[in-house]
């Protein structure tokens, strides 16, 4: 029997055991053998393969420092020269997600096949979807182990060089690719008996699966700034001491209006950040103006670089949104905009 | 305006710009209040700048570096 496949499983600073948010900024490191999840994973992969090495790195170091990430976890991939490399899961962890998907773009670049895994609306996903193999799992690590399982079936598949089914079949987030089959009836049957189960209310599956985003053509450009009213919006989470409307820290469904008639800048006296997916003590305690720059915005308000600012200011929470939550308070915003002549929006993302 | 434009582009977001850290979008800490002031005017005024140019699609813009100054960590 040939030698088991080499893995070299990536895993963020928590699940690498470094710690929580506050080690976000962790540069690339390497432990040996699996870690945390690693060892499930190397339960299901069994003997097939075994986990040689597993690479830790922060969150935010991974997202903001993308390049040099790379190179460090390059350099390991080229020293161990693995059979596979697995990523996560990151389940809906956005920056993690993102993290893995490079991860698996890197090696894959490399000729090491990857696989990772993640809920479907992740960062990683979203930005990358055809060009990774991701497992999709919910948003709750207690499905841990079933997640781990299915990532490790498909690695093995391929390190057998087998080709993958259809996404819904193997269960994988779908890549938008499209492969020709031969079915054993014609469409117009098939069709019919589509039509005909949902006449009857019974179930059916659509063979055609509409993914993917809303193309938006770009705004004509404004003619004159000087001429413009601009209004602010925020997903830091931000909202006045005390948070009374209590917007939520993350999987927010609403946004809330607040004002700002006579507000110059943004006090940490009398702002918070709620957002839960990034350490907000920096807002919290030195200047909330960083996820929302009122303040600069009103000094080029005085010196008449802008007309004018919106006077309500609308904050959410952009931590693990559904996507769909996003299109509709997106909506709801551009309308009371419209209504008012709003010229252009700033928008922070966190 | 966001610390990881990689995500804005991939949906679709038309015009975006890059922020200095997800922690603290518009500014830095690290540096002095002037120059966490500046660096702040920068980024704003590339963002108000994005809205008066015309885009075919998602396009990055990065706040323009000052003159060579301190080193900021």
């Amino acid at each position: 029997m040939a030698d088991p496949n080499t893995v070299v499983h990536f895993l963020n600073q928590f699940f690498g055991g470094i710690g929580a948010e506050e080690q976000a900024y962790a540069p690339v490191q390497e432990k040996e053998g699996p870690v945390g999840p690693g060892r499930a994973l190397q339960a299901a992969l069994g003997d097939q393969a075994a986990v040689v090495s597993t690479i830790v790195a922060g969150d935010n170091y991974f997202t903001e420092e993308v390049e040099s990430a790379k190179a460090a976890v390059a350099e390991i991939l080229d020293r161990i020269k693995p059979d596979m490399v697995i990523a996560g899961p990151a389940f809906d962890a956005g920056r993690y997600g993102l993290a893995c998907a490079e991860v698996c773009r890197l090696a894959q670049g490399m000729g090491i096949p990857a696989v990772t895994g993640m809920f479907p609306d992740n960062a990683g996903v979203l930005t990358y979807r055809k060009e990774i193999l991701a497992v999709s799992s919910g948003i709750d690590i207690s499905e841990m182990a079933s997640v781990v399982g299915r990532m490790a079936r498909l690695a093995m598949k391929l390190a057998r060089g087998e080709e993958l089914g259809p996404a819904s079949e193997e269960g994988y987030v779908p890549r938008g690719i499209r492969r020709e089959v031969m079915h054993d009836r014609p469409g117009y049957e098939r069709a019919v008996d589509m039509l005909n189960a949902r006449l009857a209310g019974k179930p059916w599956v659509s063979e055609m699966l509409i993914t993917g985003y809303d193309v938006v053509p770009p705004a004509t450009p404004l003619k004159n700034l000087k001429e413009s009213t601009i209004a602010l919006v925020s997903t830091g989470g931000l909202v006045p001491r005390g948070n009374e409307d209590r917007l939520v820290g993350s999987r927010a469904e609403q946004f809330f209006r607040y004002s700002l008639e006579g507000v110059s800048s943004l006090s940490v006296e009398d702002w918070e950040s709620v957002h839960g997916g990034f350490g907000t003590l920096i807002l919290n305690t030195k200047n909330p103006n960083y996820a929302m720059p009122l303040q600069t915005v009103r000094y080029l308000e005085d010196t008449g670089a802008i007309k004018a600012v919106y006077p309500w200011f609308f904050s959410t929470t952009g931590n693990a949104a559904a996507v769909s939550a996003g299109r509709r308070m997106g909506a709801e915003i551009a309308a009371e905009l419209n209504e008012h002549h709003i010229d252009g929006v700033l928008l922070v993302a966190t | 305006m966001t610390a990881m434009p990689a995500i804005p582009l991939a949906v679709g977001a038309n015009r975006v710009v890059r922020g200095v850290r997800v922690s603290h979008v518009c500014g830095d800490p690290a540096l002095s209040a002037q120059k966490d002031w500046e660096l702040g005017v920068r980024i704003v005024e590339t963002a108000l700048n994005s809205l008066v140019t015309a885009v075919s699609g998602p396009t990055l813009f990065e706040p323009s570096e000052p003159e060579p100054q301190e080193a900021a960590l």
